[in-house]
């Protein structure tokens, strides 16, 4: 990830925000640009009337007029050109900098692996890559409108002190007047807001969780508890919804009309002097001209400000995700050639060129040592007499391979799905594909698109595809759990036979209470409250050990 | 599939008006006061021309000034006072309506029949009802009422220019002309652009999702370097359609800001013949001129969110489609004679496709244990939901005491048939309200012992923040059928998910729930099938075989073979 982002500085958001401004710099410096260059055209449109009305027309000259009235259009362009090129170069600095956050969070979260879920909800994750990552971008116009604005006030303050050096210093005065009374109103819209947007999460997610009951309503009733129960919650919100009406329509109101008000004071003031001898009516005309254009800096200052709250509030929760510690990924180097994998709080051995089975009654347990055996999570397991816990992660992890029955699909064409990390070789998928009996999926098409967690895969499906992926990765040691709990039993029974002829040479240990799988396997560790029992065929432990006779033939369904 | 209606341009109006009609006093208030803001609007301009007037007069009465300055004063603060109740009661009409839209949508999905809420697509559902119904809400509270003030604001600032001077006030309006012409340019494509842009915000959240969610398996299959290019090639397509978008408001932003000025200069122009041929004053023309900028600030506002409300128009015409979906409309049968279930030549076949049952007949005896066998895709579970009156067939019959189950009133059908399947969903809800029943709590508590529910202690307990396990969930589902007490129980692969521990305890529970029961179970693994009455072997569509396990193990055809495959000799 070195090329696109370099290391962040993520040691709290402030220092993030600045740490990406630099990566911007230049667009930063144009959009500072356009933004003042902008803002000054707004303030020349009047000076551009005023000249028309005093020379055109009350000169009587058409022709001068004619000149103004074009002066008037072109300037309109200029604005519009200036406005349009302010416009571009914020929405690029957005953009990149979203981006950049969303490629930075995506990076940290392949990096952080099995940790991941641990330390943070999926849901959480995307919520800050999705919402966060643009509330980050926005932070960043106060670098162009902000700017602007600034800039805007201070060409009309020396316009102002040009007429009236006391007026400019009502003027100066006047605006950070305005921006700090609406200051405490955005703050409480901040927090009405928060709790709205909370309420509305809750609220939706009572709504999924209704529909997706749908199937359940129907069949055995009670819609009109739910329906009841959403209406009381809806209303909760629509109350929560007037107290923020409350907060936003003052802020509203007031970030444009305050400076209505001001201009009104300024008015008063200019008028008096004006009739005092102090000013003209030209100048008059012009202050009030003047000051009015402050609305627009005015909202802009408090719409930046805002933004930069919101932002900096947005980049910790980015910050906190980043900083979370990833495993450290190296290590010693595992055993050169193919060797034991152990587990010594079990008792449970894969040797190589071995295909092992676990059974259990409890799955947690089975499940607990494979967990052990493939490092996820704290162990004690050997391989080839190293520890587990000190193989470096990229020689452990192509060589043991652990196939959960729940692992996760990801999107994509069919061949690629079953490819995994590695470029699709047509021959080994349709290999894989055969062993794992999954022909069907996509009627056989390899490009047949598989959408994400295989939703338009029926469950068999599914499974079949994950074992075809285990199978082409063609790891050293490979650790499945019930890889077979949701075929019928002819294809079980196909799976079972080719299973053994794709591992064959290949150590492979398969948690599973099938009998036709246990059958095949050359060794059966049988598990009883997380140690191994008994070891030894199936045949054999199904004539010694009534546990597990129990435990299989339930499960073949022959009388126990 | 099949997706769910849209609804019509006309539909979409009508459910508008009766939203609007629905608050009559609130949009009425709404206007009043946004008319009074803009009308104090209009008095700052008009008394600072008085003031221009006084102070050229000579006269320097400062006391005059003050007062008509004082005027200025009390119009802005008028404006300030009258645009923020306006807003504010506008936001809480948004608001109003914002519950109405999503509570009619809960009324409307609810209300769907079963064989629709099987087809529905889930995500389209539950995207109605979050994102559609939280766009609409923003714009009916947060943009309508600004872009409403915007309209009123026009409203009058062109009527002023009108009163003052017709001829002039149609120069003005053609001088707005052009933009009427960009902004009808930049919404024909607009639309689009912006869908592919929110499409392209769901990709990157699909990706993060993804990876996030399927952490483990990246690590496991070091997918890295995979997910990563996959995310990196979702962001590249976020950022080529929001420069896309980019490049549309490129061309839209500049032409309105220039088409501002045109009629500023073309006001300038003709008001400058007029004033010099002595039809207008030169206050007036000011005036004009100062009315026409103001025009800038509500033209910008409306501009800017016109998108935003084509789109939410959009999302409301997906919302108000649930209102298409058609309506049960059964027949109102008389209660069946008696619990015998009967299935003659029923064919089915999913909407637009090929039939999937052919001519299926059986008799379901009263208290029999009825298995279900077959591979996968062989048409069991289709007969389950025919036998459930989830679905109804396009020929033949599925009767129980001689009514089609598919007529029967929901209130009817579950103590008649309930299909159990694996899926138990379990609402965020307490428990008492996660058993959908009316039962005391003394029964409730008996349904609970009697699957062996032993964790459910407190009939309160929220099982969205302590959600129960599998195991769990597959009690519960079993106490809701025992408190709905149908007579016949369909199981559709209902303990297949379970590991064998826990499927010996859920075992023991259906056992409890199927005491004189009627009970079809559907299984891909034959255990169920020993201990079942009779078996019927399903292949493509048709029962092939039916008999006691016995029986049909003797008769050594498709069911023997099966039974010997799977016991892998």
């Amino acid at each position: 990830m070195a090329g696109v982002a370099g290391v962040a500085d993520v040691r709290g958001p402030v220092v993030f925000l600045r740490w990406l401004a630099a990566r911007q710099k230049r667009l930063i410096a144009t959009a500072g640009f356009f933004g003042s260059a902008w803002m000054a055209g707004l303030t020349v449109m009047p000076h551009l009337l005023s000249q028309a009305i005093d020379r055109g027309l009350a000169a009587h000259r058409p022709g001068t007029l004619a000149w103004w009235a074009g002066a008037v259009l072109g300037l309109g362009a200029a604005s519009a050109g200036l406005g349009i090129m302010r416009h571009r170069s914020m929405t690029k600095i957005r953009l990149q900098v979203a981006l950049r956050v969303a490629d930075l969070i995506i990076a940290h979260a392949t990096r952080l692996g099995a940790a991941l879920p641990r330390s943070v909800a999926a849901g959480e994750v995307v919520t800050i890559g999705i919402g966060d990552v643009w509330r980050v971008g926005r932070a960043f116009m106060a670098v162009g409108p902000g700017v602007g604005s600034l800039c805007g006030y201070a060409v009309v303050a020396v316009l102002v002190w040009r007429i009236s050096p006391m007026l400019a210093a009502v003027v100066l005065a006047g605006v950070p007047t305005v921006i700090l009374a609406v200051t405490p109103l955005l703050r409480r819209l901040q927090a009405t807001g928060q709790r709205y947007r909370e309420r509305q999460g809750d609220l939706a997610s009572r709504l999924v969780d209704t529909l997706a009951g749908l199937r359940v309503l129907s069949g055995l009733g009670g819609k009109q508890a739910h329906a009841d129960r959403f209406r009381r919650e809806s209303a909760g919100l629509r109350d929560e919804g007037y107290r923020v009406a409350e907060a936003t329509s003052w802020l509203g109101a007031l970030t444009r009309g305050l400076p209505g008000v001001f201009l009104a004071v300024v008015t008063w003031l200019a008028a008096r002097s004006a009739a005092a001898g102090g000013i003209t009516v030209g100048e008059l005309v012009a202050v009030y001209a003047y000051t009015a254009i402050l609305t627009v800096p005015v909202f802009l200052l408090v719409e930046s400000g805002a933004e930069m709250m919101r932002g900096v509030v947005a980049a910790r929760r980015v910050t906190a995700f980043l900083g979370l510690p990833a495993p450290d990924p190296s290590g010693v180097s595992g055993p050169p050639a193919a060797a034991t994998l152990h587990d010594p709080e079990s008792g449970v051995s894969v040797p190589p060129r071995t295909l092992a089975a676990l059974a259990t009654a409890r799955t947690a347990d089975a499940r607990a040592v494979l967990d052990r055996l493939s490092r996820f999570g704290a162990t004690d397991a050997t391989w080839g007499g190293i520890r587990v816990d000190a193989v470096a992660a990229d020689d452990l992890r192509p060589r043991v391979l652990m196939a959960d029955d729940d692992a996760a699909v990801f999107a994509g064409a069919l061949r690629e799905v079953i490819a995994g990390r590695a470029d699709a070789d047509e021959p080994a998928v349709r290999r894989a594909v055969w062993a794992a009996a999954a022909g069907d999926v996509g009627a056989g098409d390899l490009s047949a698109g598989v959408e994400r967690d295989g939703r338009n895969l029926s469950g068999g499906q599914r499974q079949r595809v994950r074992l075809a992926r285990a199978l082409y990765a063609d790891p050293e040691v490979l650790l499945a759990t019930e890889p077979t709990s949701a075929v019928d039993a002819h294809t079980e029974a196909a799976i079972a036979q080719r299973l053994a002829q794709a591992r064959a040479g290949r150590a492979t240990l398969v948690a599973t209470s099938s009998p036709v799988l246990l059958d095949r396997a050359d060794v059966v560790h049988y598990l009883v409250d997380g140690r191994v029992a008994a070891s030894g065929t199936h045949r054999r432990l199904l004539a010694d050990e009534p546990g597990y006779r129990d435990l299989v033939t339930r499960t073949a369904g022959e009388p126990a | 599939m099949s997706v769910l209606p849209v609804a019509g341009r006309a539909q979409v109006r009508r459910a508008a008006w009766s939203l609007v009609r629905a608050d009559r006093r609130s949009a009425a208030g709404t206007i009043g006061l946004n008319a009074l803001a803009a009308v104090a609007g209009l008095g700052g301009p008009w008394l600072l021309g008085r003031i221009i007037d006084t102070v050229t007069g000579g006269t320097g009465e400062t006391g005059r000034i003050d007062l008509l300055a004082a005027g200025v004063l009390a119009c802005a603060a008028a404006q300030v006072l009258f645009a923020r109740h306006g807003v504010r009661l506008g936001h809480r009409m948004g608001e109003r309506a914002a519950a109405r839209i999503r509570e009619g949508l809960l009324d409307r999905a609810l209300a769907m029949p079963a064989a629709v809420v099987e087809r529905v697509p889930p995500g389209d559902l539950a995207a109605r009802g979050t994102t559609d119904v939280d766009t609409v809400a923003t714009a009916l509270r947060d943009i309508l009422p600004e872009i409403f003030m915007g309209v009123v604001q026009i409203a009058f600032l062109v009527a002023a220019v009108m009163l003052i001077d017709p001829l002039l006030g149609l120069v003005a309006l053609l001088g707005f002309g052009g933009i009427g012409v960009v902004t009808r340019w930049y919404l024909r494509r607009a639309r689009d652009a912006y869908l592919s842009e929110g499409a392209a915000d769901s990709a990157v959240a699909e990706e993060i999702g993804a990876t996030t969610a399927g952490a483990r398996t990246v690590e496991a299959l070091c997918l890295q370097e995979r997910r990563l290019a996959a995310g990196r090639a979702a962001i590249a397509v976020n950022r080529a359609s929001r420069l896309r978008t980019l490049a549309l408001r490129t061309r839209f932003f500049p032409g309105v800001e220039f088409s501002y000025s045109v009629p500023v200069a073309a006001v300038l122009l003709v008001g400058g013949m007029r004033y010099f041929h002595g039809e207008i004053t030169l206050g007036a023309l000011g005036a004009i001129l100062l009315y026409l900028r103001q025009l800038v600030g509500p033209l910008d506002t409306i501009l800017i969110w016109i998108e935003q409300v084509q789109r939410s128009a959009a999302a409301f015409a997906r919302i108000e489609g649930l209102a298409a979906v058609p309506a049960p409309g059964r027949p109102c049968p008389a209660p069946p004679r008696d619990d015998r279930i009967e299935v003659r030549g029923a064919r089915y076949a999913y909407p637009g496709g090929p039939d999937v049952l052919h001519g299926i007949d059986l008799t379901v005896r009263p208290g029999e244990r009825l298995a279900l066998v077959g591979l996968s895709g062989a048409g069991k579970s289709t007969l389950g939901r025919l036998l459930a009156g989830i679905d109804r067939p396009h020929a033949g019959t599925v009767t129980v005491g001689g009514v089609p189950v598919g007529d029967l009133p929901p209130e009817t059908l579950r103590r008649q048939v309930v299909l159990v399947t694996q899926e138990h969903h379990v609402f965020r809800e307490t428990l008492r309200e996660n058993l959908m029943s009316p039962a005391p709590d003394g029964e409730l508590r008996k349904a609970l012992a009697t699957v062996g529910a032993d964790w459910a202690g407190d009939l309160d307990a929220d099982l969205g923040e302590h959600p129960p396990d599998g195991g769990q969930a597959q009690q519960l589902a079993l106490a809701r059928v025992l408190l709905a007490d149908p007579h016949t129980v369909i199981l559709d692969e209902a303990t297949a998910l379970l590991d064998p521990s826990t499927a010996r305890t859920a075992e023991r529970a259906l056992g409890a729930v199927l005491t004189d029961r009627t009970v079809i179970a559907i299984a891909h693994r034959l255990q169920t099938a020993h201990d079942a009455d009779r078996v019927a072997v399903m292949d493509a569509g048709r029962i092939v075989e039916i008999g006691a396990h016995d029986d049909l193990l003797r008769r050594d055809g498709p069911y023997a073979a099966l039974w010997r495959t799977w016991h892998g000799s």
